[in-house]
């Protein structure tokens, strides 16, 4: 299949700035910084053409002008309050786009954010112990892998009762105070240990995305752009390291 | 300085090489472990295998490519399910950052497909304002989105006949690499509209996720490129992701050994100092 220049030059890119940011892995480097450099601002110009374009060209000239929508003016007056910052002496009138902002989002975000998360989670949490079943009377389940079995019930019952006393400071975590305590800093390290396994994995799929590209662009229909640029930055690495063993840092 | 106390200080950059071999060699020459489907991604197949043909089926790509080796797995298979079921695709962002990648996923996924702009699928790009969109959709799409990514208007667009707000989307898929994402179209858009929602997200937010899965404020959970590859398996069209499960398998057990064998070497040099301890006494 023939590669578009496009295509074969975007490789080469990809491939340089990926081994570039790898090479921080080995040391702290000239060529890691320039990658890391290019990334923010190239994802900084991206984000601000982008928002341009979609904002204030299509969001607000465009209806304005051709379609005579002149109530944008109102919001677009309220968004350049803020601009006022920059200017000392007329500052104070930003605060009303900041109150008109502050007030609209926490009036959105409260009721909404109390409903969703603190009552539904609460109404998750409390769940009877045992369950009645028709014709079967007072049942109790024990499957671990269902999260709504009685057994998973009484977990949870744990767990959120002794967290909730370990964080309680007003009473001496003695005696059997101490026992429910270290239940819940016990609890608190599974949690912890799931997030962190999670995180692990997280990464290693980061780091597996980029060695599947490196591998890809390592194809001679892209020019090998992964064996060639590996060899340009283990060779700028040693060419630097050298550097810096001549010239030891003045202390 | 005993052996063990050298093997505690090794050079961290020994470290990385193992883990980079264990990530390499498996991707050079795979060994395809069995990959067992988890309920909460199934959660979201099931949903999405059960809606009659012609639903309206919203996916929102909140990520950018910083986590594209996580969700764009899951994006490709997620549309080429819904593709496949012949679903009104409906698809947008959050995330201005990602606009030009969530672009190139659908176009890609439905050029694949043989799928139709504005037929059969729409790409409403990116607005401003986060969760302040879900709630604009809500109450009207058009206002929220007078027009798709390629600019065509999406008032009259076929795609999008009957549907005026959020209440006539039939399934939401949100796959999110943070905020907004996940929560924010549960408490903006789910909670208010009432509409069934599903998520995906990278394998960090994964554990923060399963309170809204088990308390089922959400339907189905893909976390991370695991969720992926067992999403790629239920497709039967096996992908990037599932190509990654050994390097990541692979890893995990480089992980475990490490950790396991910093353990053995610490204890052997706590006892180590306790015998010279006794001697020197």
């Amino acid at each position: 299949m023939e590669l578009s220049f496009a295509t074969i030059l975007g490789a080469w890119v990809a491939t340089g700035l990926t081994l570039f940011i790898l090479s921080f892995l080995y040391e702290d480097n000239p060529v890691f910084k320039l990658a890391e450099h290019l990334y923010v601002g190239v994802s900084l110009g991206y984000t601000i053409v982008k928002t341009f374009d979609t904002v204030v060209m299509t969001l607000i000239v465009h209806p304005i002008l051709d379609k005579g929508q002149w109530s944008l003016l109102i919001p677009v007056g309220i968004g350049t309050l803020m601009l006022t910052r920059y200017v000392p002496k007329a500052a104070w009138l930003s605060r009303y786009a900041f109150a008109f902002i502050v007030g609209v989002g926490a009036g959105l975000a409260i009721p909404r954010t109390i409903s969703s998360f603190i009552l539904k989670q609460i109404e998750d949490t409390v769940r009877p112990l045992l369950s009645i079943a028709p014709g079967e009377g007072v049942t109790f389940t024990w499957s671990l892998l269902n999260p709504a079995s009685n057994l998973n019930g009484i977990i949870i019952l744990i767990g959120v009762v002794s967290v909730l006393f370990y964080f309680f400071f007003s009473v001496e975590h003695s005696g059997p105070g101490k026992l429910v305590a270290r239940a819940g800093i016990m609890f608190l390290m599974i949690s912890f240990g799931a997030a962190f396994g999670y995180t692990v994995m997280a990464r290693m799929s980061l780091l597996i995305g980029r060695l599947t590209d490196l591998i890809e662009f390592s194809d001679a229909s892209y020019g090998r752009p992964t064996l060639w640029l590996l060899l340009l930055t283990v060779a700028t690495l040693i060419i630097l390291s050298r550097r810096g063993n001549a010239h030891p840092p003045e202390r | 300085m005993g052996f063990a106390e050298r093997m505690l200080r090794i050079d961290r950059r020994i470290i990385f090489l193992v883990i980079g071999l264990c990530t390499l060699l498996p991707l050079l020459f795979p060994v395809g472990l069995p990959i067992k489907i988890s309920s909460e991604v199934r959660g979201v197949y099931d949903y999405i295998d059960k809606l009659p043909e012609g639903s309206v089926f919203l996916l929102s790509l909140d990520f950018d490519p910083a986590s594209k080796p996580e969700l764009y797995p899951q994006a490709v298979a997620i549309l080429r399910h819904a593709f496949r079921k012949n679903l009104r695709v409906m698809a947008m962002t959050l995330w201005v950052s990602g606009t030009g990648l969530a672009d190139q996923i659908i176009s890609q996924t439905a050029k694949e497909a043989g799928k139709e702009s504005g037929k059969d699928y729409v790409f409403l790009g990116w607005s401003p304002g986060g969760s302040a969109v879900i709630l604009n959709m809500g109450q009207d799409l058009y206002t929220t989105f007078p027009a798709d990514y390629d600019g065509k208007a999406t008032k009259g667009l076929p795609v999008l006949a009957g549907v005026q707000n959020l209440r006539d989307v039939a399934y939401a898929v949100t796959l999110a690499a943070g905020n907004p994402g996940v929560e924010a179209w549960y408490v903006f858009g789910k909670d208010k509209y009432k509409f069934e929602l599903g998520g995906g997200c990278t394998g960090v937010m994964a554990p923060g996720l399963y309170p809204l899965l088990r308390s089922g404020q959400i339907n189905g959970l893909i976390g991370g490129l695991r969720g992926a590859a067992e999403y790629e398996t239920l497709v039967g069209q096996k992908g990037n992701a599932v190509a990654g499960m050994d390097a990541q398998s692979a890893t995990h057990l480089a992980i475990i050994v490490l950790v396991a064998i910093c353990n053995v070497f610490y204890f052997a040099m706590l006892r180590q100092q306790r015998r010279h301890e006794r001697i020197g006494s």
